[in-house]
C-alpha cells in the first residue's frame, strides 16, 4: 500500500524534479552523473532571445487576460448566485464550457476565425498580443466563474440585508459587505487565470507567429530538437514562478479549500 | 442583475461558440491545394477520416493510448487517493497543494523532465549501464511506452484528487463496522470502499480519458514525429498541410468525443462529485 502511494507520487514528481536537477549540470549534453554543477545555463537562457521574449510575452498576455477576464467573470458569478432570473444554471454551464473544449480544438477555431477576419479587416490579428489575449480570456472567465460562484454559494445574505436595513446604499453594501466576502474567490481566480494562461500551450499553438511566441511554445519548439540544461533552466524558472505564485496566494486564501 | 452576465456571455459566444460553428461549416467544405477550400456542403471529409488508413490509424492509436492510460492511471491513483483521503495530519493541505502543483507547471515542462530521464545519456540508461543490466543505451525516447508514462504522469493528479474527494465522504465507521464484523482488509475494500467510491472512479476515469484523448505536448515530445495522435494531427493539417477542411473535421470529431464524455460525466453523476 505504502509502496503504491510512493509510486504514484514518484511518477508525478519525477519529471518536475528532473528538470530542476539537470538545469545545474555543467555538461551541455545531459548525462548522469554530472561532472560538475553550474549556474551558467541560467545566464545562457537569459541571453537567448526566444526564451526572454517568450517569457515577456507570456507574462504580458497572462496579466492582461486576467485583468480583463476576472472582473467580467466575477460580475457574471455575482449575477448567477444572487440574481433572480430564470436559466441561471444553464448560464453557469455555458460559461464553464470553455474548460470542456480541448485547447487544440478551440485554438483551431480561433485560428480560422482570425485568418478570415484578417482578410476582412485587413489587419493582423494572428500572432498579435490582442489575438492571444482574446483567446486566453477564454481561460480566465470559466475559472473565475467557478471559483467565485463557489466562494459566494456558502455565504448567507444576513449581513447584506442588515446593512441595507440600516440605511446603506446598494453600492455601499456591495463595496463594504459583498466584495470582501468574495475576496478569497477573486484572489484564487486571479491566480488560476494567470497561471492557466501562462502555462498554456494547446490554445496558443496555432495563434503564435514568428517573433510573437509564448514561453511554452518556445520551449516546445526548442525541445523538438534537443533537451539540454539551458532548456531545463528555463523550465525551472517557470516552475519557480508557479510555486511562488501558489505560495503567495495560499497566504491569503487556503488553496486546498477553494479549489 | 441579469445584465452582469452579458459581457461574459458575449465573449464566450464570440470566442468559442462562433469559432466552433465556423469550424463545423468549414469541415463540410472541400479542400483545394490552390484556393484553400471550395464552398460546398458534403460529409466527404468525415467519410475520409473514417475510411482512409492514415486517419484510421490516428484515431485508433489515440483511442488505444487513452484507454490504456486511463486504466493504468486508475490502478496507480487509487491507493494514493485512499491514502490522501484518510490522511489526518497537519500536512494534509500541503499534500493536496503539492498534488495540484505539477498540474499548474504545464505539460511542456514535465515532458522535458521525462526527456532528461529517458535520453541516451539520461538517468535511466546511465543507471542501468552502471549496474551492468545493459551494455548499450536503450532507445527509450520516441516510443509508445514513453508517451504512455508521460501521459499517466500528467493525468494522475486529476484522478487522485477526484477519487479522494469521494472517499473522504465515506464515513470511517463503515470500514470499522466491516472489520469488527470480521471482514478482512481486502474484503472491506472490495465490498465497502470500492462500491461506495464508484462515482469518483467513474468521474475521474471520464475526465482522465478526455484529457488523454486531447494530449498534445506529451505525444509530440515523447512520441516523436512518427507517433500520431488526434491533437497533433489536427495541428499538422492546419500548419503543414494547410488543409482547413480536414483539420476542421478532425478537430470537430475530437470535440464531439470530448463533449459526449463530459456531458455523460455530469449527467450520470451527482453534481457534488464533479471535478474542479
Amino acid at each position: 500500500m505504502r509502496a503504491l502511494v510512493a509510486l504514484a507520487y514518484l511518477i508525478i514528481f519525477a519529471p518536475v524534479l528532473m528538470v530542476a536537477v539537470t538545469s545545474f549540470f555543467a555538461q551541455e549534453i545531459i548525462s548522469f552523473p554530472p561532472p560538475a554543477l553550474t549556474l551558467h545555463w541560467y545566464a545562457n537562457a537569459w541571453d537567448k532571445p526566444e526564451f526572454l521574449r517568450g517569457l515577456v510575452t507570456s507574462f504580458q498576455i497572462a496579466l492582461i487576460a486576467a485583468a480583463i477576464g476576472v472582473p467580467i467573470g466575477t460580475a457574471a458569478a455575482l449575477a448567477i448566485v444572487r440574481g433572480e432570473f430564470k436559466g441561471r444554471g444553464a448560464l453557469s454551464t455555458f460559461l464553464l464550457a470553455p474548460l470542456a473544449v480541448p485547447g487544440v480544438v478551440a485554438g483551431s477555431g480561433l485560428y480560422m476565425l482570425y485568418v478570415l477576419a484578417e482578410d476582412f479587416f485587413d489587419r493582423d490579428i494572428k500572432a498579435t498580443v490582442q489575438g492571444l489575449v482574446a483567446a486566453h480570456i477564454l481561460l480566465a472567465i470559466p475559472w473565475t466563474v467557478r471559483l467565485v460562484v463557489a466562494s459566494l454559494q456558502g455565504l448567507d445574505r444576513a449581513a447584506e440585508e442588515a446593512a441595507a436595513n440600516l440605511g446603506a446604499s446598494p453600492f455601499t453594501v456591495f463595496r463594504r459587505i459583498t466584495l470582501p466576502m468574495m475576496r478569497s474567490g477573486i484572489v484564487a481566480a486571479t491566480m488560476f487565470s494567470f497561471i492557466q494562461s501562462f502555462e498554456n500551450l494547446d490554445l496558443s499553438l496555432l495563434l503564435v507567429g514568428p517573433g510573437r511566441t509564448t514561453l511554452p511554445v518556445a520551449m516546445l519548439n526548442y525541445l523538438q530538437f534537443r533537451i539540454d540544461p539551458t532548456l531545463s533552466a528555463v523550465a525551472t524558472v517557470q516552475i519557480l514562478l508557479v510555486g511562488v505564485l501558489m505560495a503567495t496566494t495560499d497566504r491569503f486564501v487556503k488553496l486546498s479549500r477553494v479549489v | 442583475m441579469a445584465l452582469l452576465v452579458v459581457p461574459a456571455c458575449l465573449l464566450v459566444l464570440a470566442l468559442l461558440v462562433g469559432p466552433m460553428v465556423l469550424m463545423f461549416r468549414i469541415s463540410l467544405e472541400q479542400f483545394s491545394p490552390t484556393e484553400l477550400m471550395i464552398a460546398t456542403v458534403s460529409p466527404d471529409n468525415y467519410v475520409r477520416a473514417a475510411t482512409d488508413p492514415y486517419y484510421q490509424e490516428v484515431i485508433l492509436s489515440t483511442l488505444g493510448v487513452a484507454l490504456l492510460c486511463t486504466a493504468l492511471t486508475l490502478v496507480i491513483a487509487y491507493p494514493a487517493a485512499y491514502w490522501l483521503a484518510r490522511l489526518q495530519s497537519g500536512w494534509k493541505s500541503l499534500v493536496v497543494i503539492a498534488t495540484m502543483f505539477p498540474l499548474l507547471v504545464g505539460n511542456v515542462v514535465r515532458a522535458a523532465g521525462w526527456m532528461a530521464l529517458f535520453d541516451r545519456g539520461g538517468l535511466v540508461n546511465q543507471t542501468l549501464l552502471a549496474i551492468g543490466v545493459i551494455r548499450e543505451p536503450l532507445a527509450l525516447m520516441y516510443t509508445p511506452k514513453a508517451v504512455v508514462l508521460g501521459i499517466i504522469a500528467v493525468v494522475l493528479p486529476y484522478m487522485i484528487l477526484t477519487i479522494s474527494a469521494v472517499i473522504e465522504s465515506i464515513p470511517r465507521d463503515l470500514e470499522d463496522a466491516a472489520s469488527n464484523l470480521g471482514a478482512s482488509a481486502m474484503r472491506t475494500f472490495w465490498r465497502v470502499i470500492l462500491p461506495l467510491s464508484a462515482p469518483g472512479v467513474a468521474a475521474g476515469s471520464i475526465l482522465v480519458f478526455v484529457l488523454c484523448m486531447n494530449t498534445y505536448a506529451t505525444a509530440v515530445l515523447l512520441g516523436g514525429p512518427r507517433f500520431k495522435m488526434m491533437a497533433p494531427a489536427v495541428f499538422d493539417q492546419f500548419v503543414r498541410g494547410n488543409n482547413w477542411p480536414m483539420g476542421a473535421t478532425l478537430a470537430f470529431m475530437l470535440l464531439a468525443v470530448t463533449m459526449t464524455f463530459t456531458v455523460l460525466g455530469s449527467v450520470v453523476f451527482a453534481r457534488r462529485y464533479r471535478v474542479r
